[in-house]
């Protein structure tokens, strides 16, 4: 059977037309329509929100019909598709803190929370993580449901077993910086070769950077990923790489998982939500973990945000709704729910916070988060942050691997992390 | 494949003569029948792959107005050196995974063909790997593969060998990632293989018996020639398979594509570049590249294996 070309060359053009009006007549429709359908629909991914907080919000506002859906999957990407679609909009969604500074740029497609009163709560928020959803312009789209501040989960028995302090305190005294991490990571290594003290050099990387006020790109759309503060963390993790002291074991992998109960992931660097992992890998080191302060200062991984889409029937409703939902009792709440961690500091002190927690030895790990939250540095997050800093961690895997040197893979990230963002106009 | 399967069969020359040729809508009973497929190929099929074609030539952040671009995207890809290490990955995974699949494939298909017990339930079993879940695949492939308690360095460990961070070197993560596709579509191959194993006439082996032919001679000069269409529909379908390598790698070492980035795929670096960098328009002239290798691919593979019987 042939397929001719004209026929083919015929279809493509016909189809090619189609996609062009297609797209132009459906790209703003977006914007302006309102939801007419009398509920309010509010967008949340599995585990997101508190349930038992979601379920009394929905009582709380009989008159405005809250119609809570679970969206599984890709989260952002069926948003998106859901708001270039025009239709189905819901009045209230999440945002995820990764994506939240990729839609800043469109700010116009939510409603700035500031015009439906937003300033007589957003003091209760802390100011870093109001800072995430705030517009160069001072637009507020949305306010947060939790944030992910760091602390160092570490392995009393191993460290006590090295010789290495074992009690919180002295662990936050003595191992201040990551100087003295990869230090102690030495003596570890003498006295126990199997447990690396940094699981994965390219995690720490990351956190290392999100522990800075400036990431790869300013405010002026500048490229300044081949700066200091980049290049400060870039040789931290070579060193732990060439000192031996990581284990090249990325978070979330097999080994990752196995070696937290056995031992040869005796610390992990991460935000207070990386203790629900930690807790579903370990079976026999039950009570053997403990919580210090994070070398070098808190660090913020992931926290996220509700906000009111412009297709809202209400958006002053709306803002009521949210404003119950995310308040201080409510986000203790949800922590005992499912260990979202408050965005707001009056939660810390209430008592779902203050537990002890016998996983970690009885130890009340808000002691050591609370703090943390609190100061956690103020960074311009740009809308391509994540883009550009892609091929840092690539190149840094090349180091891991030993197939590149470290000043030729930094070479490379810098290249590539320039051309990805000279694609999309950064100088 | 399916333009071949459903496109009307063509009339040979002029209509007979005493028949005046009916006008075409006195067919339209056939067109309404055959239009459901034409009509989901067209808002599902065609109209993505257009929208694809244009958002090549424009910039969009998947939420803002587009913007022409002209061929400023496919510009930064001749310099994207990413972008050729991943044609670079992705074709040495085809080949790394292709190569062994077909030939196992065979092999196991001429295996079973001859009288053998139980071979429906050799058939299930070699295809259920098929219809095995990728994720679920891939995950437990990475768990075989892991460094510390994986199953291949147990097994290196008890034989006294010396242990592979597999998923930790270029090379490693090649053969972690080629060993699953070939895994995957070996059963898959020998299905269609043996099914063109049995429509070869029985006559012609026994007049190579007669000649004398041993097994080889028979394998080379009969079977082979004979399942030539056979082996180009799989080497085409292959190709289009192999090229667009996406889940193994992302699942196996991540959307880095792990040390030297060696499992970075042209799909994985396709899929980074739209959904997490949010550069539709750029991953658009990635797609387009990536068809265009698929283009180039079969038509080699066609002219290579259709060879001189239709000459």
């Amino acid at each position: 059977m042939e397929l001719s070309r004209r026929t083919l060359l015929a279809g493509s053009f016909a189809a090619v037309a189609a996609a062009a009006t297609g797209c132009s007549s459906s790209m703003d429709a977006g914007a302006g329509k309102k939801n007419t359908t009398g509920n309010l629909a509010l967008w949340c991914w599995p585990g997101g929100l508190g349930k038992s907080v979601v379920d009394d919000t929905v009582a709380h506002f009989p008159d405005q019909h809250i119609k809570y859906t679970e969206i599984g999957g890709d989260f952002k990407q069926k948003l998106l598709t859901t708001i270039n679609g025009g239709t189905g909009i819901p009045d209230v969604t999440g945002i995820k803190g990764e994506d939240i500074a990729s839609l800043l740029p469109q700010a116009e497609r939510f409603v700035d929370l500031k015009s439906v009163g937003a300033d007589s709560v957003l003091g209760d928020y802390l100011e870093w993580k109001v800072k995430q959803a705030t517009t160069l312009d001072g637009k507020v789209i949305g306010l947060p449901i939790d944030i992910g501040p760091t602390a160092l989960f570490y392995r009393e028995d191993v460290f006590a077993k090295a010789g290495l302090p074992s009690d919180p305190a002295k662990v936050g005294a003595q191992l201040k910086t990551w100087e003295d991490l990869l230090a102690a990571g030495l003596e570890l290594r003498k006295a126990n070769p199997k447990a690396p003290i940094v699981a994965d050099a390219t995690d720490m990387f990351g956190t290392i950077v999100n522990q800075g006020t400036e990431r790869y790109i300013d405010k002026d759309n500048k490229f300044i990923g081949d700066q200091d503060h980049i290049r400060r963390a870039w040789d931290l993790a070579v060193k732990a790489i060439t000192t031996k002291v990581e284990g090249r074991t990325p978070g979330g992998t097999p080994d990752w998982n196995a070696g937290l109960d056995q031992g040869t992931v005796p610390t992990v660097t991460g935000a207070a939500w990386v203790a629900l992992d930690i807790k579903a890998a370990c079976k026999t080191s039950i009570g053997k973990w403990r919580v210090a302060p994070t070398p070098g200062g808190p660090a913020n991984f992931g926290g996220s945000f509700l906000t009111i889409t412009k297709s809202a029937a209400d958006p002053a409703a709306a803002f009521e709704v949210i404003k119950y939902l995310l308040s201080p009792d409510n986000q203790a709440k949800a922590f005992a729910d499912a260990q979202i961690f408050p965005a707001t500091p009056a939660a810390y002190d209430k008592p779902q916070l203050k537990a002890a927690d016998p996983f970690f030895g009885g130890q009340a790990t808000i002691d050591v988060f609370g703090p943390a939250a609190k100061n956690i540095p103020i960074a311009y997050e740009a809308p391509l942050d994540a883009a550009v800093a892609a091929p840092y961690t690539a190149a840094l895997k090349s180091v891991q691997a030993g197939s590149k040197s470290s000043e030729v893979a930094w070479q490379q990230a810098v290249s590539q992390a320039k051309q990805i963002g000279k694609r999309q106009g950064v100088q | 494949m399916t333009l071949t399967a459903t496109a009307p069969p063509r009339s040979t020359g002029t209509p007979a003569p005493g028949r005046p040729r009916k006008s075409i809508w006195s067919y339209w009973r056939f067109y309404l029948a055959l239009s459901p497929f034409y009509v989901l190929f067209a808002v599902f099929g065609l109209y993505p792959v257009a929208s694809t074609i244009l958002l090549a030539f424009q910039k969009w952040d998947g939420l803002g107005p587009r913007q022409m671009v002209g061929l400023q995207n496919f510009r930064f890809l001749i310099e994207d050196s990413t972008f050729w290490l991943s044609l670079w990955n992705t074709l040495v995974l085809f080949v790394m995974s292709t190569a062994p699949t077909l030939t196992i494939a065979l092999v196991l298909a001429v295996m079973l063909n001859s009288a053998i017990r139980f071979k429906g339930v050799y058939r299930i079993a070699y295809f259920i790997p098929n219809i095995t879940s990728l994720v679920a695949a891939a995950i437990f492939f990475a768990a075989v593969f892991s460094t510390n308690f994986g199953l291949i360095n147990s097994g290196l460990r008890a034989l006294g060998l010396p242990t592979e961070d597999w998923l930790g070197q270029p090379w490693g993560i090649k053969i972690a990632i080629s060993t699953m596709i070939v895994w995957q579509w070996t059963g898959y191959n020998t299905i269609i293989y043996l099914a063109g194993l049995q429509a070869i006439p029985t006559e012609q082996y026994e007049a190579a018996k007669v000649d004398g032919a041993g097994p080889f001679r028979t394998f080379f000069s009969i079977t082979l020639p004979q399942l030539r269409p056979v082996v180009l529909f799989t080497v085409i379908i292959s190709t289009i398979g192999g090229l667009q390598t996406f889940t193994e790698p992302q699942v196996m070492v991540g959307e880095t594509g792990g040390a030297d980035q060696s499992g970075l795929t042209t799909v994985l670096y396709f899929y980074n570049t739209a959904f997490r960098a949010n550069d539709y328009g750029y991953a658009g002239a990635i797609a387009v590249s990536i068809f265009l290798l698929v283009l180039l691919f079969t038509a080699i593979n066609w002219r290579l294996f259709r060879g001189r019987s239709t000459e």
